[in-house]
């Protein structure tokens, strides 16, 4: 939407940024720059492009999207079991029954907990990792991959793999030759899940901190050495704060990412205990005492909650951290 | 050249798209021609037997009926016992229902016929078929006077209990209250044996233990009454919370039971019972089936025996009463005719047996009872027959929404998160929302 008020200045500005390019991204403002003159000739095939080219995009979009968020609405001032149309009206009951729900608000401090627990962890070691696959180095490309594997690998797999390691009897604790409940103490097991979470969605974050490093002309690090920066200097100095937009938005899609976890949990968790352990989040909450226990009226209502919840994180993140990295980013003024 | 290229990839991007829009909505309608086809009838039946014998049964008999109506057709599918409830549910809530499906009975059967999501079939049985049945063997599947679910077993409860791991620890006799019932566990534990398996993991198998305190410590007409009970004001639901809190307490359950599931593979409950790695679990009549589904050999286990769930103290139940559950078929509101045809057909004398037999149950036909010859499955059998009045699992009568939560507030009392005061104010709370 606001993209047009960027284009003009944007091919011109990342160019000269950007001499030498290298990463897909820097590719797009050339073509883009090549593809505009049609653009301005012909406004009525413009307008059949758009239309033809977005427009499924908008139609699953709205169907499957927007959509479902009104009916969500409309259901969840119903009590409704889902057998035929709802009739039951209740008002905000159900909103009631969910905000005093104590269960409800322990769902949302895990969900909160992870975040932030995600990107204390996981950032930082991200960030090395990324330093260090960036450096010319033997078995670099066999470390990449073996980084990247356990986020390729299915969320059903990982959970249930992992919950076998980590029971009570599992693999871990015999090799180990402990007794501990990774996986039911309260204690315990939201270290546990931040374990998994960790192994799991780290090499997504090392991959895109490599693709924003890569993005970093050599020219700036060499003329850095020439000036006598050391290593580290140079790290701290160039790499870090121009690898900073892909850290927000590494953050971002990490927030995001954790205000939705469900899988794992309720893999590894099964469909109870969730919440008895402390790793219940609020769709696994949803997912509980909406579909399981076939009150959909109410899990509509909990949706609905959880949606207003996750849109006010993306909104206030947006404001306050995104907006003025890529607006840092487009004008070349960020540092 | 390169805008008819773009346009025509466009077209296409659209009709690619329109195509998996509507590809949703036509394939719908196939099957069921209604309750007076003549033609071709496809019947979808959905059970819960995932064990290879119940597998090779349910082959077997639908091949036989099919052999003897013409043009009928029945595609099963096999759903895990604890997907199962959900799954039908969801099914039912879109107008998918399978037209042949397990019944639990309860609330959850109250909640399909309030939506006429289940035949009423008490017409349709064959005369010969109820008399050999005998009165109340229909009794969970029936709401109103009305009959929606042909049983197949009886599911009476009891502890389930490898005889060979009771000699080893040198209980020679079996538990008949709680003072004998934890002298087991404490020589159990001596000989270095997991004395009670238990997967709380699917809450149902810890909740089974409070529903057998609660018979014991409630009268008749409480535990009865539970269905439409939202107070709970009876002391004895808090003294069958503090029951279990206190066995708990003297650590009876395998190791990591919080994380152990009930049926799956070795490491669940019944798994750990079939590998003698824990020595009692408290299930329905379903038990020795699952356990011999999970044996090295896959045959039934030879030492399997059962006691009835111990006495306690003080309390108002009848200490011969039994929780009890049945497995029953249901035919779906809408399905054809010929669906109670393959209903009477499989509760026959011969198909009841071979269902008995591969399940390693109790079947719900007494003529077929001479069928049982397994010990454990004997006495369990002849402990129903003794009972004075048997009741449902609590979370099947209370029905899906109000069960589930009920059984989650014995995961939290055991998992030490909850006092039995708390749990049952958590289950007063439940049971009002409900």
């Amino acid at each position: 939407m606001s993209d047009t008020g960027h284009h003009t200045s944007m091919p011109g500005q990342t160019l000269t940024v950007r001499p030498t390019g290298g990463g897909g991204a820097t590719l797009l403002p050339p073509v883009a720059a090549r593809l505009r003159p049609h653009h301005r000739g012909n406004s009525w095939r413009t307008r059949l492009e758009i239309t033809l080219l977005s427009g499924p995009a908008i139609i699953v979009f709205v169907l499957f999207v927007i959509v479902p968020v009104f009916v969500a609405l409309y259901y969840s001032f119903y009590s409704w079991k889902g057998y035929g149309p709802a009739t039951n009206f209740i008002g905000f009951d159900n909103y009631a029954w969910t905000l005093t729900n104590p269960d409800f608000w322990g769902a949302v401090w895990h969900n909160f907990a992870i975040a932030a627990l995600s990107l204390i962890l996981q950032g930082p070691l991200a960030v090395l990792l990324a330093l260090l696959l960036n450096q010319k180095m033997r078995g670099r490309s066999l470390i990449r991959v073996l980084i990247f594997v356990p986020y390729v690998i299915s969320e059903a797999i990982v959970g249930i793999g992992w919950r076998l390691m980590l029971s009570d009897t599992g693999a871990v604790n015999k090799l180990l030759g402990i007794s501990i409940s990774w996986i039911s103490d309260p204690k315990i097991a939201l270290w546990t899940l931040m374990f998994v979470i960790s192994w799991k969605y780290i090499g997504f974050a090392v991959i895109l901190m490599l693709a924003g490093l890569q993005g970093v002309p050599e020219e700036l690090s060499e003329a850095a050495a020439v000036d006598g920066a050391s290593y580290w200097q140079i790290q701290r100095h160039i790499m870090l704060p121009l690898l900073a937009p892909t850290i927000k938005i590494w953050a971002f899609l990490s927030i995001i990412g954790s205000m939705q976890l469900f899988d794992l949990v309720y893999i590894i968790w099964g469909q109870y205990i969730g919440s008895i352990a402390g790793t219940s989040t609020m769709a696994y909450f949803m997912a509980q005492n909406g579909r399981l226990s076939g009150q959909l009226g109410r899990g509509s209502a909990i949706a609905i909650v959880v949606f207003v919840i996750s849109l006010i994180v993306a909104l206030v993140y947006q404001r306050f951290v995104l907006n003025r990295s890529t607006e840092g980013a487009l004008t070349g003024k960020g540092e | 050249m390169k805008q008819v290229k773009k346009l025509a990839a466009g077209l296409a991007i659209v009709a690619a798209a329109s195509l998996t829009l509507t590809g949703c909505a036509s394939d719908n309608n196939s099957g069921n021609a209604g309750a007076t086809s003549t033609g071709p009838v496809t019947m979808e039946f959905w059970h819960n037997g995932t064990g290879d014998k119940s597998v090779a049964y349910w082959e077997e008999a639908i091949a036989a009926f099919e052999a003897e109506h013409e043009g009928v057709t029945i595609t099963v599918t096999v759903v895990q016992n604890e997907e199962l409830d959900g799954k039908l549910q969801t099914a039912m809530q879109a107008g998918n229902a399978p037209d042949i499906f397990l019944q639990r009975g309860g609330g959850k059967m109250a909640e399909m016929v309030e939506n006429g999501l289940v035949m009423d079939i008490t017409d349709k049985i064959d005369p010969d078929i109820k008399a050999a049945y005998g009165d109340g063997a229909f009794g969970f599947d029936s709401l109103d006077g009305k009959i929606y679910a042909m049983p197949m077993s009886a599911q009476p409860e009891g502890l389930w209990y490898s005889q060979d791991l009771f000699d080893q620890a040198g209980i020679t006799k079996n538990p008949t209250d709680m003072a004998s019932f934890n002298d087991a566990v404490s020589k159990l534990k001596a000989a270095g044996i997991q004395p009670v398996a238990l997967g709380a993991q699917d809450a149902w198998p810890a909740a089974h233990w409070f529903y057998s305190f609660a018979l014991r410590e409630c009268s008749q007409e409480v535990v009865e009454g539970l269905a439409t009970d939202k107070e709970l004001a009876d002391d004895c639901w808090l003294r069958a919370f503090t029951d279990l809190d206190t066995l708990n307490k003297t650590n009876p359950f395998n190791d990591g039971f919080l994380t152990t599931v009930a049926q799956q593979g070795a490491g669940s409950a019944a798994g750990l019972v079939a590998n003698h790695q824990a020595a009692m679990d408290l299930m329905g009549a379903w038990e020795p089936g699952v356990i011999g589904d999970l044996t090295p050999d896959k045959e039934t286990l030879p030492d399997l025996r059962w006691f009835p769930f111990p006495a306690v103290d003080g309390g108002e139940g009848d200490p011969d009463a039994i929780m009890a559950g049945s497995d029953g078929y249901s035919c779906s509101g809408d399905a054809p005719a010929v669906c109670v045809d393959f209903l009477n057909f499989i509760a026959q004398k011969e198909w009841d047996e071979k269902y008995a037999t591969a399940y390693s149950t109790i079947p719900a036909n007494s003529e077929a009872m001479d069928v049982v010859e397994d010990p454990a499955l004997k006495a369990a059998g002849q402990a129903f027959t003794k009972a004075p009045y048997s009741v449902l699992w609590f979370d099947t009568s209370l029905g899906q929404d109000v069960g589930n939560a009920v059984n989650q507030q014995v995961v939290a009392l055991l998992s030490g998160s909850a006092t039995p005061q708390q749990a049952l104010d958590a289950t007063r709370a439940v049971l009002k929302a409900g």
